[in-house]
C-alpha cells in the first residue's frame, strides 16, 4: 500500500518551483513549497514554508513544520538553487562555497530530513533538478556549474547507497530544460508545461526507472557506441525511451 | 557540553557493550543467524536473560537487496550484511582460490538471504534404516527424538508445502499457495515421467504483496528466517538484548568452563560473561573461534579430539535445465516443487531435487560461469570474464524457456576436509577440501539418474566439474558419543567444557540430502531446551 503522497519542493521562489507545486496539487498531492521569501499559496493543498535549506538547522525546522502539518514527505524535489554570474577571478572562497552550500548542501540537507521515514516505509521519491552545466560549464558561473555537477554525483551516490537495498525509493535526475522566464531566456517553454512533466515524473513510482536521467518530458539515454547498439539489437535489449507525456 | 572532557563513567553508561559487560547473563549467543536466533528466542521465551553478540549490523527492516560479490570492499560488505571477507579454498590440494561465499553477517545471518527451503530430512539421514547403513553409525540423537523439534521449527518458521508422497511423514501444517497453470503442467510432466513431485517446503508467509525474496532480504517480514522468526521475537520478550557490530575474538576458559568472552566493538575490547555460551557463528566461523582461543590449549579450545574444524562438508549442487513438454509454457523462476525419487539410488546416498527459484537469465548464468572459471585452471587467461558474459547471453537465449532444477547431493565427513585459521587474514576462513572417490562415484550416478529419469532430450546438465555449495557448510564441530572422534556430546555441549553449547550447522556429523536450515533450527530449539533445563536445575540447587 502506497501512503498518500506528500511532496516537498525546495525552491518555490522561482517560477518553475511555484508551477511544480501547483501541478502536483492538481494531481491531488499535498505540497509543501519551501522558499526563502515565502508566498501566498494559490491552492489549499499547498503550504508555503519559509526557510533557507542550505542552512541545516533552518532545513530541520522547515521539515518539522511540514511533518506537523502533512506527515512525513513521500516525494522530494530538490530545486533550490542560486545562480551567481561571477568571474572566477572575482570568486572568493566564501562566495564559491556559498553557492555550493545552497545548490548541493540544500539538496543533501533535504534528503537527510526525508530519508529516515522513506527508509522506514521502504518507499519514496527523490528528484534532483539538474542541468548540463557539469558537462559544459558556461563562462562566469563556476560556483553554479560545480554545484549542479556535484548534485548529479549526489544522485548517483544516493542510488549507489540506497538503490539495491531500498528499491522502493526511486531516485532520478531531471533536467527541465529552458523554461521562460528564466535567466533572460525569452523564448523558453512555459513553466506550467514544464511543471506538468516534473509532476508526472514525481508520481512515477516504478523501481525500474531509478537512476535514469530525464530531460524535459522524456528519458535521456546515455550515448552508446555502435558496438553497444549492435549488441543490444542482436540481444533484443533495445528499449524504448520512457516518455512522460 | 561545558568542558572539553567527557566523564568516563558517563561514557560507560551510553556504550551498550560496556553496559552488557557489567552483567552476568544467563546465556550469551554468539551469532544471531538462524541457529542463534531460534535458540535465543526459545531461551528468552523461557524467561532467561539472553545476549546476542553479532559481528554484523542490524540492518534496516525495509532493505531488500540481494547477496552479491559486489561491492568487494570489506566495510561496504559489512554494512550490507554480507560476510565481509573472502574465503580461501584449496580443493584437491590445488592452488588456493579466493572468492566470496554466499554467507551473511548480521542479524539473521545467512538466512536473511536464503531461499527459505525448509525440507525435512529422511530417517536414514540420521540413523541406520534396514540395509542402508549410516556412514557414522548414526547420529547420537535419533530421528524420533528430532521429530518434535522439526515440527516445532516448521511451525515457528511458518513452513508451508505438501507431504512427500514417497514418505509416510505428514506434510507441513500450512498448505502451499495455488499453482500457476505452467507450474501445474510441470507437475503433470514430471508425474508423467514416473516421478513423485510435491510442493516444496518453504518458509514464506505469502503476505498480500509478497515478492518471494529468494536470495535477498525480505522487506515485508514475510520470509521467515533467523531475523523474523528468531531474533525479533526474542527481543520482543524483553528478556533478550542484542549487541550488533561486535565480534567475539576469544573464548577464555578457566577450569573447564568458558569464563569470559573477549569481544571487540568500535575499536575497543570488552569482556562479557554468562552462565552458558551458545556458539552459533556458522560452520565456517564457530570452529575458527575455538581454534583462535588458545589460552589454555595450543590446539584450541574444546579440541582434545582434534576434530574442531574437521569433517567439513558442503552439498554438491547439480544444476540441470529442464524444458517443458512440447506445447506448454515454462513456469520460469519457480521454487514450487521438490522430489525425492533419487534420494537414494542402489543403496547410495544422493539427495533431493528442487526447482531453483532463480531465473536462468544472462546475469546469473554469467556469474555462475565466472565463478566456475575463477575456480578453474584458466583463471589467469585475460578476457575470460567477457567470454563468460557472451557465452551466458547466448545460453540465456537457449535456456530462456527452461526451468532450472538443482539436485542437492549429500557430502560425507572426512578428517582431512577442514576449515582453519588464515595466517594473515583473521576473517578469511581457510578451507582444505578433497573430493573423495566415493563422492565422484555418487555424483556420476546422480547425473546419470537425473538424465535418464528426466529424459535426455529435455535436460541439460549445466555443471562440468563438481560444484561445492559454499553456502551449505556443515560438520565442523560434529556431535557424537565418543569424545575421541567428536567435539560435542549428544546435547551439543562441548565434551571438554561444561557450559559451551553449539547451535549452528557445525554439529551435523553428516550433511543429509536436504537443505540444512530446518535441521539447524530444530536442533537450536533442542539445544535451547537443554540449556534452559540445566540452568533451571542449577538455580534450584542453589536455592
Amino acid at each position: 500500500m502506497m501512503p498518500a503522497p506528500i511532496a516537498v519542493i525546495s525552491e518555490a521562489g522561482e517560477p518553475l518551483g511555484r508551477a511544480l507545486a501547483v501541478a502536483l496539487a492538481r494531481h491531488g498531492v499535498a505540497v509543501a513549497a519551501i522558499s526563502r521569501e515565502g508566498f501566498e499559496p494559490e491552492m489549499d493543498l499547498i503550504m508555503s514554508v519559509r526557510a533557507d535549506v542550505g542552512a541545516p538547522q533552518d532545513a530541520a525546522r522547515a521539515f518539522t513544520e511540514i511533518r506537523k502539518r502533512f506527515g512525513a514527505p513521500t516525494i522530494l524535489i530538490n530545486a533550490a538553487e542560486v545562480y551567481p554570474h561571477r568571474d572566477i577571478l572575482d570568486e572568493t572562497p566564501d562566495s564559491f562555497m556559498a553557492t555550493l552550500r545552497t545548490n548541493l548542501g540544500g539538496a543533501f540537507n533535504c534528503c537527510h530530513e526525508v530519508l529516515p521515514a522513506m527508509v522506514a516505509s521502504g518507499t519514496g521519491r527523490i528528484i534532483n533538478v539538474v542541468t548540463f552545466a557539469d558537462i559544459q560549464p558556461a563562462p562566469f558561473s563556476a560556483g553554479y556549474s560545480v554545484s549542479k555537477g556535484s548534485l548529479r554525483i549526489l544522485t548517483r551516490s544516493l542510488v549507489a547507497d540506497l538503490g539495491e537495498r531500498f528499491p522502493g525509493i526511486v531516485i532520478n535526475d531531471w533536467i527541465p530544460g529552458s523554461h521562460a522566464p528564466r535567466r533572460g531566456i525569452a523564448d523558453g517553454i512555459a513553466p506550467a508545461v514544464v511543471a506538468e512533466w516534473g509532476a508526472r515524473l514525481a508520481l512515477l513510482q516504478d523501481p525500474m526507472i531509478s537512476g535514469l536521467v530525464f530531460l524535459r518530458d522524456r528519458e535521456l539515454q546515455p550515448a552508446a557506441s555502435w558496438k553497444r547498439k549492435l549488441k543490444d539489437r542482436v540481444l533484443g535489449k533495445r528499449r524504448a525511451l520512457i516518455h512522460l507525456v | 557540553m561545558t568542558s572539553g572532557r567527557t566523564d568516563p563513567s558517563q561514557l560507560e553508561e551510553t556504550n551498550p557493550v560496556a553496559i552488557a559487560a557489567n552483567r552476568h547473563w544467563d546465556v550469551i549467543v554468539i551469532g544471531a543467524g538462524l541457529g542463534g536466533g531460534m535458540a535465543g528466542r526459545r531461551l528468552a521465551e523461557n524467561g532467561l536473560s539472553v545476549l546476542f553478540v553479532e559481528k554484523g549490523p542490524v540492518g534496516y527492516p525495509s532493505e531488500g537487496h540481494f547477496i552479491k560479490d559486489e561491492p568487494d570492499d570489506y566495510l561496504s560488505r559489512q554494512m550490507l550484511g554480507f560476510w565481509p571477507a573472502k574465503v580461501e579454498a584449496s580443493v584437491d590440494g590445488g592452488r588456493p582460490i579466493r572468492f566470496f561465499a554466499p554467507l551473511g553477517s548480521g542479524v539473521g545471518g545467512t538466512s536473511v538471504f536464503y531461499a527459505a527451503a525448509l525440507e525435512r530430512p529422511e530417517r536414514h539421514d540420521l540413523e541406520n534404516v534396514g540395509g542402508l547403513i549410516h556412514p557414522t553409525g548414526g547420529w547420537p540423537v535419533g530421528f524420533d527424538a528430532f521429530l518434535p523439534y522439526l515440527t516445532q521449527a516448521a511451525d515457528m518458521l511458518s513452513v508451508r508445502g505438501e507431504a512427500d508422497p514417497l514418505s509416510d511423514l505428514p506434510g507441513p501444517s500450512l498448505a502451499a499457495p495455488a499453482l500457476t497453470q505452467a507450474e501445474a503442467k510441470m507437475f503433470a510432466d514430471l508425474r508423467g515421467s514416473g516421478l513423485h513431485p510435491y510442493r516444496a517446503h518453504e518458509a514464506i508467509r505469502r503476505v498480500a504483496d509478497c515478492e518471494e525474496c529468494l536470495g535477498r532480504k525480505c522487506p515485508r517480514n514475510c520470509k521467515m528466517d533467523g531475523r523474523s522468526a528468531g531474533v525479533q521475537p526474542a527481543l520482543q520478550t524483553g528478556n533478550a538484548h542484542l549487541l550488533s557490530d561486535c565480534s567475539v575474538e576469544e573464548l577464555i576458559e578457566t577450569s573447564g568452563s568458558i569464563a569470559h568472552l573477549r569481544v571487540r566493538s568500535g575499536g575497543a575490547e570488552f569482556m562479557l560473561s554468562a552462565k552458558a555460551v551458545i556458539l552459533a557463528a556458522g560452520a565456517l566461523h564457530s570452529p575458527r573461534l575455538l581454534l583462535a582461543s588458545k589460552g589454555r590449549h595450543a590446539e584450541g579450545c574444546g579440541n582434545s579430539s582434534g576434530w574442531v574444524g574437521r569433517g567439513l562438508m558442503f552439498h554438491l549442487n547439480e544444476l540441470v535445465a529442464f524444458w517443458p513438454s512440447r506445447g506448454s509454457s515454462s513456469p520460469g523462476a519457480t521454487r514450487c516443487l521438490s522430489f525425492r525419487d533419487f534420494y537414494t539410488v542402489q543403496g547410495y546416498r544422493l539427495g533431493l531435487v528442487q526447482s531453483m527459484g532463480v531465473r536462468a537469465d544472462a546475469g546469473l548464468t554469467a556469474a555462475y560461469l565466472k565463478s566456475v572459471l575463477a575456480q578453474s585452471a584458466f583463471h589467469r587467461v585475460p578476457g575470460l570474464g567477457k567470454f563468460a558474459t557472451a557465452t551466458a547471453m547466448i545460453a540465456a537465449k537457449l535456456l530462456g524457456n527452461a526451468t532450472v532444477l538443482v539436485g542437492l547431493m549429500e557430502d560425507l565427513p572426512y578428517f582431512g576436509n577442514r576449515v582453519g585459521l588464515h595466517p594473515e587474514e583473521p576473517d578469511s576462513p581457510k578451507i582444505e577440501y578433497r573430493l573423495s572417490e566415493e563422492l565422484k562415484h555418487r555424483r556420476a550416478l546422480f547425473r546419470r539418474t537425473i538424465r535418464r529419469k528426466l529424459g535426455r532430450s529435455r535436460t541439460l546438465l549445466l555443471g562440468l566439474r563438481p560444484a561445492l555449495n559454499y553456502g551449505h557448510p556443515s560438520g565442523t564441530l560434529r556431535f557424537g558419543s565418543d569424545p575421541a572422534t567428536s567435539v560435542l556430546d549428544a546435547d551439543c555441549k562441548a565434551h571438554d567444557l561444561d557450559n559451551l553449547f553449539v547451535a549452528d550447522a557445525s554439529f551435523m556429523p553428516t550433511s543429509m540430502g536436504v537443505n540444512p536450515s530446518l535441521v539447524i533450527a530444530a536442533n537450536a530449539l533442542r539445544v535451547a531446551d537443554i540449556v534452559a533445563a540445566r540452568l533451571q536445575a542449577a538455580a534450584k540447587k542453589v536455592q
